[in-house]
């Protein structure tokens, strides 16, 4: 049952890259799009305690790193602190409370958004903080906290449908 | 508990070494992981073709039907247009022959024409607005190589960055960290256009680099320089508009407009020649017809 979640959750990784890189650019409308990729980390790992943020974190990362160019790992590290801490704090995840995953992945996107400004932009002695911030981070902000309003519903509605489906299989058949 | 605990900090410890450790390594050198790109592209190209197919025809659709009511008040716009524009069209025949007169003098047109070119999709843009680097989906297989030079119908567009098999990605000129050698059409001065995130959104990049005393004056023409080591000479990048002295008082900078447009890039042209083979062949030929006599021609 385990692995039958970890195909679907990978499934759903894969996805989220695809339409992330090939279908939100379509769109020209689009100020913003919002970070899929981002949203699913921490929700697996939100959900799912530590190890499962830092296992799709290392596996988005990965996707982040191979297709695009630049330094391998670069990715890597970010997705798998973010799955890691907000494993954390997987103790004060209740099902039906979608408060704090919203403020989680407003902390979430300013974190990515920080990481790549400082490593990418300030590095080369972009020092116009303020214009980055306004521009492209709080329009990118946004975009991910409506998206993750959905996207984090779907995934408690498919991993609650699994848990009921291994409980149903493990009550012997009186 | 307490055991499982400490185990998981010691992976995220572990991970993040060796992410570092990669970043360190592939900074350097990353032509051993391009195996891995490369399967990595095996995988997705073809799925994200796809998706990308399948997108593209769904959106048409919804924008056709938003087209239609458009088209309609347009309608009455561009009969309007016309008037002007056949007014227009005389005074571009004038200047057409001044461009052939010019094209004849700086000897461009045919070094232009004459590159051989290939047409690639894009399949897939960086997530995000930070970068502006993009995929298409043509790659090693169709002769694709790394510094090919990338055009839009009208002008430069960027430069592949890297290539898989099936795939390229390219960083267009407009990105942060793209800088490109560059000549103005009228008198040859060179200047260096490079993108900035912050012009961007007014569609605009920076010239700098300009010696004060060179001829380079709003509206000019900026081509790709002889002098670049990676850009093929001659290719249009797009227009200058303002241009002021810097506070040193020995360079002046401005802003450029791009030739080809940005916003919905869909298809380009990758040419398939590079920079540095064309300095080469060049090289070659040139002892070749210094070596040429007919002794030797006799021996062959």
């Amino acid at each position: 049952m385990k692995i039958k979640k970890v195909i679907i959750n990978l499934i759903f990784l894969i996805a989220a890259f695809v339409i992330q890189s090939s279908i939100f650019p379509l769109i020209p409308v689009l100020a913003a799009s919002p970070n899929l990729l981002l949203i699913l980390t921490f929700s697996f790992g939100f959900i799912g305690g530590k190890e499962s943020g830092m296992f799709y974190g290392l596996v988005a990362g990965l996707f982040m790193d191979l297709f695009y160019s630049g330094p391998i790992g670069f990715y890597t590290l970010l997705f798998i602190f973010i799955g890691y801490l907000n494993g954390i704090c997987t103790q004060y995840y209740y099902e039906e409370y979608i408060t704090l995953p919203l403020v989680l992945s407003v902390i979430n996107e300013i974190a990515y958004g920080l990481y790549v400004y400082v490593f990418r932009f300030l590095f080369r002695g972009k020092i116009h903080f303020g214009y980055y911030f306004m521009k492209i981070m709080v329009p990118e902000i946004i975009f991910t906290v409506v998206t993750t309003l959905l996207i984090y519903r779907l995934i408690l509605w498919y991993s609650r449908r699994l848990q009921e489906m291994e409980k149903r299989r493990d009550t012997p058949i009186v | 508990m307490k055991n499982h605990m400490n185990y998981s900090k010691y992976i995220l410890i572990i991970l993040s070494i060796l992410c570092v450790l990669m970043i360190g390594l592939t900074s350097l050198n990353s032509s051993f992981v391009e195996p891995l790109r490369s399967t990595i592209g095996y995988l997705l190209v073809p799925l994200q073709s796809g998706v990308n197919a399948a997108g593209s025809v769904v959106y048409d659709e919804l924008m056709d039907i938003a087209k239609m009511r458009d088209a309609l008040a347009e309608n009455e716009k561009l009969k309007a247009q016309i008037d002007a524009l056949t007014e227009e069209n005389n005074r571009l025949g004038q200047e057409q022959y001044e461009l052939e007169r010019l094209r004849e003098l700086y000897e461009l047109d045919q070094e232009y024409m004459q590159y051989h070119k290939v047409a690639a999709r894009v399949i897939a843009k960086d997530s995000g607005n930070w970068f502006q680097v993009f995929r298409i989906n043509k790659g090693l297989d169709d002769g694709i190589q790394v510094n090919m030079n990338v055009l839009s119908g009208a002008g430069l567009v960027g430069i592949v960055t890297d290539v898989g098999a099936n795939y390229a990605t390219v960083r267009s000129i407009i990105d942060d960290a793209s800088n490109v050698s560059a000549m103005s059409m009228q008198s040859g001065d060179n200047c260096i256009v490079s993108g900035d995130l912050r012009l961007f959104e007014d569609g605009k990049l920076r010239v700098n680099h300009v010696l004060k005393d060179d001829n380079i004056n709003a509206g000019d023409r900026l081509v790709t320089s002889n002098i670049s080591d990676v850009f093929l000479p001659g290719i249009l990048i797009g227009y200058v508009t303002e241009l002021s002295i810097d506070a040193n008082n020995l360079t002046k900078s401005g802003y450029l407009i791009p030739a080809a447009n940005f916003d919905d890039l869909q298809e380009v042209l990758v040419i398939t020649e590079r920079k540095e083979e064309q300095m080469l062949p060049a090289a070659e030929t040139q002892t070749e017809a210094e070596g040429e006599n007919p002794g030797e021609d006799m021996q062959e």
